[in-house]
């Protein structure tokens, strides 16, 4: 299990967060905790880049819906980025590929 | 037997630096006698029977005594507490007539003034010249401050011994607790359902926390029944308060309309009303669906719907193993309004609907860990054990789970209805 | 078998002497263990077949064998004894009790009278506290300063007795080191026996003896008073009562060759 790694940017969309490491019962707190404390203007973008996620359970997807009704409750939106394959699945599965918007990466992510 | 100090060598002799004249004066005035009366120590000497025959100032003096009343009146014993003499009869008089010595035995004492002194005491038997025991020599030593650090020591670890037990105990209570809730969660018994077996298998992965997953069969009106499994994200007693609350809306819920998308509509409604806002969004999958057994054909009719949750599987009896996809079924409880998919199939005699949570297929194997067992394998491994019954079917899948070890840290929900296999027509599909 | 075998190993049996001979069981008390008969052991292992043993909680037995339920009533030691006389299939010995162990010897004589045939009684007590009519020496709060005593010794005993006790085959030179070992047992088996033994009351089950038995007190005997001697002697008919001119509670260590011999002609007058 590796540690999670969360990197904060800022994108002309809205802030830019780079998740690195492990989405689990451990570590996903440190997420939703971060998340928690994001200020997101209405109308703008939080985006989730899971570029470098290793490793997302049932906690993670928490984590992911948390930042969802955080960007909702503040009348902004969330975008997905380089969902790594199985998390996408998952995403699938749990029928949440409808309610996020997802991205192929950043770049695309912040793209106005 | 007496010598004076004077007689002994002069051990400082006239060096630079030896001790002054007048401190050296003190040394001398010393005698062997002096020392034996008023030695920082109580000393004894009885005969083998205990008789005190020879008793030193420092002695008498802690116990209060005149050398007239103890000398060939009283034997060691006779100075103990009566606790002290137990502890002489039963362990110390056998184990020094055993060893010939004994040392650092902590007794009482009894003082004149019916006072009590702690004392170590230590004995060795004097013997003659053909070995045989003459008498006792004993010295006691004033443990006063010692009994009491012990008697500190000795609390602390009842008070520490106690707290362990309580902790122990309320441990045991917890986890009892815990089972009386978990159980709480999940049906006794399942009702008959007629041309249908049904089996469950419930997997708790830590007798601390309270699992997050949940099943149900129950009768819904005449000739259909409900069922549903599924698994609450999060553990502990916020899961298994979401748990019940999933199972309870089920059940009414189904009572309403049993069709599986307004079962599921209702639950994601309330469970997203119940904790949207609260700051801790709580949220399930599950598969809820029905059956319809029909008598005449022996086979029996699937409806279910999903939202979030692993897809069911279909094993026939031929070996295959059908899933029932419901693409797009959301989690439940996450947003206000969500969009569940359903499906049908029909079970054939020997066909069965086998039911699991994540934690089956989240298990984690190989020798490292590392790989999770899979929805492949899971299809590959009921696929092997097609056409048996579903009592066996959820056996084989318990041998399974328990091969696992602690690759399975996941609790897990197993629930299986199937037909029976048509015992005229072995070969019926 | 298997379960013979068992209590051999839980109870440390030994079995030494005169293969030949009729069964002499020597069975220690409270606060040591099968050594306490080293001076007894030879005078009667020419003529007969000698069986040694420490109850659960004593010596070198099985500490893992304990159980505080079964030893709160010295029909738990009781046991232990018929254990050994099943496991050892012995029929009409003669069982020795010293002290708490003599009235052990009665209660098991009771539940297998075909497997004990003579009683040796060695300082025995029915009952250590007074009561009404009845001197046995002792007060109740005598008993609770015995139960400090043995605190307050075993504090400095348990840590480092532990491994002697449970036979740790890692510290081998704990053994030779300590010299206290005989009767180091584990402090909480040991407060379970001593209070087995000194609020037990069996005055009443001297009158189930029938078989011939020999009482054996000292003049001086704090722990069994010359009363408690008589008052066991008056209490089974037949039986004989010899007073040994010894001091203590220990009269086979104090005094053995008294002692071995007033065994010894109780035992021939037995033929």
């Amino acid at each position: 299990m590796s540690p999670l790694k969360i990197v904060t940017r800022d994108a002309t969309t809205g802030p830019v967060l780079e998740v690195v490491g492990d989405l689990d019962f451990a570590h996903a707190p440190a997420l939703r905790e971060r998340i928690s404390t994001l200020v997101v203007p209405p109308g703008r973008r939080l985006v989730l880049d899971l570029g470098g996620l290793e490793f997302c359970d049932s906690s993670g997807i928490t984590a992911l819906i948390a930042a969802h009704s955080h960007a909702q409750a503040a009348r902004a939106e969330v975008v997905l980025a380089s969902v790594p394959a199985n998390t996408l699945r998952i995403l699938q599965m749990v029928g949440l590929d409808q309610v996020f918007t997802v991205q192929p990466d950043s770049d695309a992510a912040t793209r106005t | 037997m007496m010598c004076s100090a004077g007689e002994r060598p002069d051990p400082y002799d006239a060096e630079d630096g030896g001790v002054p004249p007048a401190a050296f004066a003190s040394l001398l005035e010393d005698s062997v006698e002096e020392l034996y009366e008023n030695a920082p120590c109580g000393y004894l000497s009885t005969l083998m029977d205990g008789t005190v025959a020879k008793i030193n100032a420092t002695l008498l003096t802690w116990l209060g005594l005149r050398r007239e009343d103890v000398v060939g009146r009283m034997r060691f014993s006779d100075l103990l507490s009566v606790g002290g003499k137990l502890y002489h009869e039963t362990h110390f008089a056998p184990l020094l007539r055993m060893q010939g010595e004994i040392s650092g035995i902590a007794l009482e004492m009894r003082q004149a003034g019916g006072g009590r002194i702690s004392v170590l005491v230590s004995s060795v038997v004097k013997r003659g010249t053909t070995g045989e025991p003459l008498l006792i020599r004993t010295t006691v030593f004033d443990a006063s401050d010692r009994r009491a650090y012990e008697e500190e020591l000795l609390r602390g670890r009842r008070v520490a011994d106690e707290a362990r037990r309580q902790a122990e105990a309320d441990r045991a209570r917890l986890q009892q607790a815990l089972a009386v809730l978990q159980q709480s969660l999940l049906p006794d018994t399942l009702p008959p359902i007629p041309g249908v077996e049904a089996a469950t298998h419930y997997h708790t992965a830590s007798s601390d926390q309270v699992g997050g997953d949940f099943y149900d069969v129950f009768p819904v009106d005449g000739k259909r029944f409900g069922f549903f499994l599924g698994d609450v994200c999060g553990k502990g007693p916020e899961a298994a308060a979401v748990t019940s609350l999933t199972r309870y809306t089920l059940r009414a819920a189904a009572v309403h309309d049993p069709d599986p998308v307004a079962a599921l509509t209702t639950l994601n409604k309330v469970l997203h009303q119940r904790y949207t806002g609260s700051g801790d969004p709580r949220f399930c999958t599950a598969v809820f669906g029905t059956l319809e057994p029909d008598a005449a054909t022996g086979r029996v009719g699937v409806h279910l719907g999903s939202g979030g949750h692993p897809p069911a599987l279909v094993v026939r009896a031929d070996g295959t193993v059908d899933p029932l996809h419901t693409p797009g079924g959301l989690l439940v409880g996450v947003l206000p309004t969500a969009r569940f998919v359903t499906t049908t199939a029909v079970l054939a005699p020997g066909d069965t609907l086998v039911l699991h949570t994540d934690g089956l297929t989240e298990a984690r194997t190989g020798s490292d860990r590392t790989s999770l067992f899979g929805e492949d394998a899971l299809r590959d491994f009921l696929a092997a054990h097609a056409g048996r019954s579903p009592g066996d079917l959820i056996g084989a899948l318990i041998t399974l789970l328990d091969g696992f070890g602690d690759g399975l840290d996941d609790d897990t929900a197993l629930l299986a209805l199937g037909v029976p296999a048509d015992r005229t027509t072995p070969d019926a599909r | 078998m298997d379960m013979g075998k068992d209590t051999v190993r839980r109870n440390n049996v030994t079995v030494t002497g005169n293969p030949e001979g009729r069964t002499v069981v020597l069975a220690h008390g409270f606060g040591c263990d099968q050594n306490m008969w080293r001076l007894t052991v030879p005078a009667l292992s020419d003529d007969y077949r000698v069986v040694l043993f420490d109850y659960v909680g004593s010596g070198r037995s099985d500490p893992s064998a304990f159980s505080e339920q079964r030893y709160a009533s010295l029909d738990g030691y009781a046991q232990d004894v018929v254990d050994v006389c099943e496991a050892l299939d012995l029929t009409d010995a003669v069982f020795v009790g010293h002290s708490v162990s003599a009235m052990t010897g009665v209660l098991a004589a009771a539940r297998v009278p075909e497997r004990i045939g003579a009683l040796v009684m060695i300082g025995p007590s029915p009952r250590y506290i007074d009561d009404e009519g009845y001197r046995g020496g002792f007060s109740a709060a005598d008993i609770d300063e015995l139960l400090d005593s043995l605190e307050s010794n075993y504090l400095g005993w348990s840590a480092v007795m532990a491994p002697v006790i449970m036979g740790n085959p890692e510290r081998p030179e704990l053994g030779d080191e300590l010299k206290n070992s005989f009767c180091a047992t584990d402090p909480d088996m040991a407060r379970v026996f001593a209070r087995t033994t000194f609020l037990s009351d069996s005055r009443d089950d001297l009158k189930t003896v029938s078989v011939p038995t020999l009482v054996l007190e000292c003049t001086q005997d704090v722990i069994a008073p010359r009363e408690v001697g008589a008052f066991v002697h008056r209490s089974i008919p037949g039986s004989t009562l010899v007073t040994l001119e010894a001091t203590g509670h220990c009269p086979h260590l104090s005094a053995p060759e008294a002692t071995n011999a007033a065994i010894r002609s109780f035992l021939a007058a037995l033929r």
